[in-house]
């Protein structure tokens, strides 16, 4: 094939996806997908394997094609021109019920060519609580409607037997169906610019294009990994949830051009709805793989082949039915992602070639908070806070990470804009910025997370109620690389107001909000009268020594509210004077004290 | 250390193949075929010790550890722990 067609194809694959994406924001209206983007479109081949992966959360790209596999072995024979299937099981290939895949077969001239799919978090999936997330489901009974693979449109005919039945299980059917009716149209989009293409083209030549793609991909990640060392890097995750501590262990060797992944000590299922399946942890190992071994390489099937992953049956990350899966997506899967986040940046790491491009952890947990309940026009809402797609960005070898910046399994989550969710809901922010100390220190320091803090405000029902799924409020999950620290953890507190007080005005801090903390992390809680709700979430983990960072780069860090200034003394070894220069003759003095320390024989405790 | 380091297993240890040492001032750590970090300092420091108050999460049993070479007291690497697990273990070469 001649090379510029073969560039115009894959451009116009890339294309295909980036408008089919543009059609599910535009036709949904949920801020979980139009501000979060909490999606992901991709195209697959005729066979399902993966062919062009689109953006959004990352660990759904090899997931959904499974689903495509799955939706072709049941309905053998049977898949016709215009279909549409659903499927949400994630013990057949869906990551948890509440994101749907909408996968559909792409026809020319009569014949199966490719399929697309996409997914978005559907408002609710009629689960216990309310959301999707179900910190209180104790199996995948009590986690909504699951679904191994439906037909949901017939040949372009919606089965409105079937949309019904599904309605008819959920909260908020009218916005569930939005969620679908936007997929489906990101579906069209996606079959008829394909079905452009080919017309264009020829179904031979694309053919011939896509299958040379997937052997571009593969032949340029071995090409990469023979260029770095051979090695095996480590590292452990661990999620809290009342109590129990599970942990994923992750040993990732890399022997010329294969990459083995390997959860083997990793602990035994959750009887929390943190566990993962199979297929979730595949792609939760691939979401910062793609982005960090594949920047510049198409992500498709040819990237899978090197990669095998091993994944102890019974294990938190390959769980066996009912375990309750409802916050696999921001518990063992995001573990997932932090673990192989960090073993690929400690590979890319160990070479001078690749160094600038390794990474501390990014935004290392999700917390998952979904509020529902009257609103103030007279209806009812459910929602997610975005503010857990925020994010906060992982130190590199040469710059601090980027403050709230964005998380690496999907490159273009972001949050809702203040005004957005309190028109949605009957609440107000008493603040919401830059929280201090978050980013992990280094010489290159971790980008910040955030703080926020709500109450209701003018609530019809007195308040409304929230569902909250909070991990890593006891353990740091966005890790540090050599030598910097992971990113302070999260935080979850719950404000009791005093009796008969006021609305609180304007308190610009946690201390500052009047009444009785008390930590909160899981199940469903009030938020009503003048309580409130304050969330820390994790910075990303930093880069190098704290104590080798430049002193001006840690004054400006306390100027601007980043850094405390305990924090640069005890961590980061910098004295400043009282108009916040950096006294250098004090920060000597105090780096040698901690190198002193450091090298201090060790008090055993008697 | 008197060979020439070609390679890192992080950033802050190199190896020559035969020994480990800290990429900043050569400090020997150990041969290849055992963990390099037997060779470091080793301090366990409570998470709500860690520095700052953002890591006092109020439970206690979490240490952020600290691995430092004995020769120039960098900090090599940190790794969250509780105190029933071993050191992770990054090493260079082929299984």
């Amino acid at each position: 094939m001649d090379p510029m067609t073969f560039s115009i194809i894959r451009h116009r694959l890339f294309r295909i996806v980036d408008e089919a994406v543009i059609t599910l924001k535009h036709v949904s209206g949920s801020a979980i997908t139009n501000e979060g983007h909490d999606l992901m479109v991709s195209l697959y081949r005729a066979d399902g394997t993966l062919l062009m992966g689109g953006v959004g959360f990352l660990h759904h790209l090899t997931s959904a094609a499974e689903a495509c596999k799955a939706i072709i072995r049941r309905f053998k024979g049977q898949i016709g021109e215009g279909d549409i299937y659903l499927l949400n099981d994630p013990y057949t290939a869906a990551l948890h019920t509440s994101d749907i895949y909408l996968v559909a077969p792409i026809h020319h001239q009569g014949r199966l060519v490719a399929w697309s799919a996409c997914f978005v978090h559907v408002t609710d999936i009629g689960a216990m609580n309310p959301g999707g997330f179900a910190p209180q489901a104790v199996d995948i009974y009590s986690e909504g409607f699951s679904s191994p693979g439906l037909k949901l449109v017939d040949r372009g005919e919606m089965r409105q037997d079937i949309l019904d039945t599904i309605l008819n299980m959920v909260r908020s059917p009218e916005m569930v169906a939005l969620d679908l009716r936007s997929m489906i149209a990101c579906c069209n989009v996606a079959r008829d610019r394909m079905g452009a293409l080919i017309d264009k083209y020829t179904a031979p030549v694309v053919d011939a294009a896509c299958a040379a793609l997937i052997e571009q991909s593969e032949a340029l990640l071995r090409a990469r990994l023979r260029s770095l060392p051979d090695g095996q890097w480590q590292s452990r995750q661990y999620l809290d949830v009342q109590g129990d501590t599970a942990r994923v262990l992750l040993t990732m060797t890399k022997t010329d051009d294969r990459l083995i992944f390997d959860f083997t000590g990793s602990d035994p299922q959750s009887r929390h709805s943190i566990n993962c399946t199979k297929w979730a942890a595949l792609g939760g190992l691939f979401a910062p793989l793609f982005p960090l071994l594949c920047y510049d390489i198409t992500w498709n099937e040819g990237v899978i082949r090197p990669v095998e992953m091993i994944a102890p049956e019974g294990s938190i990350v390959n769980c066996t039915r009912p375990a309750p899966v409802s916050v696999a997506t921001v518990g063992a899967i995001q573990s997932v992602n932090n673990a192989a986040c960090t073993t690929i940046g400690k590979m890319l790491a160990a070479s001078e070639h690749y160094r600038d491009q390794a990474t501390a952890v990014w935004h290392a947990n999700h917390f998952a908070i979904f509020k529902f309940g009257a609103n103030q026009r007279g209806g009812y809402s459910i929602g997610i806070l975005t503010e857990t797609f925020a994010g906060a960005g992982g130190a590199r070898s040469f710059a601090d990470g980027v403050d709230i910046g964005g998380e690496i399994p999907n490159p273009i989550s972001r949050m809702a804009n203040v005004e957005t969710v309190e028109g949605a809901f009957p609440i107000r922010y008493l603040f919401r910025r830059r929280a201090i100390d978050s980013g992990g220190p280094g010489q290159y320091r971790g980008g910040t997370g955030g703080e926020m803090a709500i109450v209701q405000h003018r609530a019809p029902a007195g308040g409304i109620d929230y569902v909250i799924s909070g991990k890593g409020a006891r353990h740091p999950m966005s890790e540090g690389l050599a030598g910097g620290y992971p990113g302070a953890p999260n935080s979850y507190v719950w404000v009791h107001a005093e009796d008969n007080a006021p609305a609180p005005t304007a308190p610009d801090r946690l201390e500052a909000i009047t009444g009785r903390p008390e930590r909160v992390s899981w199940g469903v809680y009030p938020l009503r009268g003048q309580d409130a709700l304050y969330v820390r979430w994790n910075g990303g983990g930093g880069y190098g020594d704290p104590i080798t960072r430049n002193p001006v780069a840690v004054a400006d860090d306390v100027r601007g509210g980043v850094v405390s200034l305990e924090a640069a003394q005890q961590i980061y070894g910098v004295a400043l004077s009282g108009d916040g220069a950096v006294d250098a003759a004090e920060t000597d003095r105090l780096r040698a004290a901690i190198r002193s320390a450091r090298l201090a024989p060790q008090e055993v405790a008697q | 250390m008197t060979r020439p380091v070609h390679h890192t297993i992080l950033p802050t240890v190199a190896t020559d193949g035969v020994t480990c040492a800290c990429a900043a001032c050569g400090h020997r750590l150990g041969p290849v075929s055992d963990p390099w970090k037997a060779g470091a300092i080793r301090r366990d420091v409570p998470l709500a010790l860690a520095g700052g108050a953002a890591y006092d999460t109020g439970h206690g049993g979490v240490l952020l550890r600290h691995f430092i070479c004995p020769g120039c007291a960098t900090l090599l690497d940190t790794e969250t722990a509780t105190d029933q697990d071993a050191p992770l273990d990054d090493r260079l070469g082929s299984a």
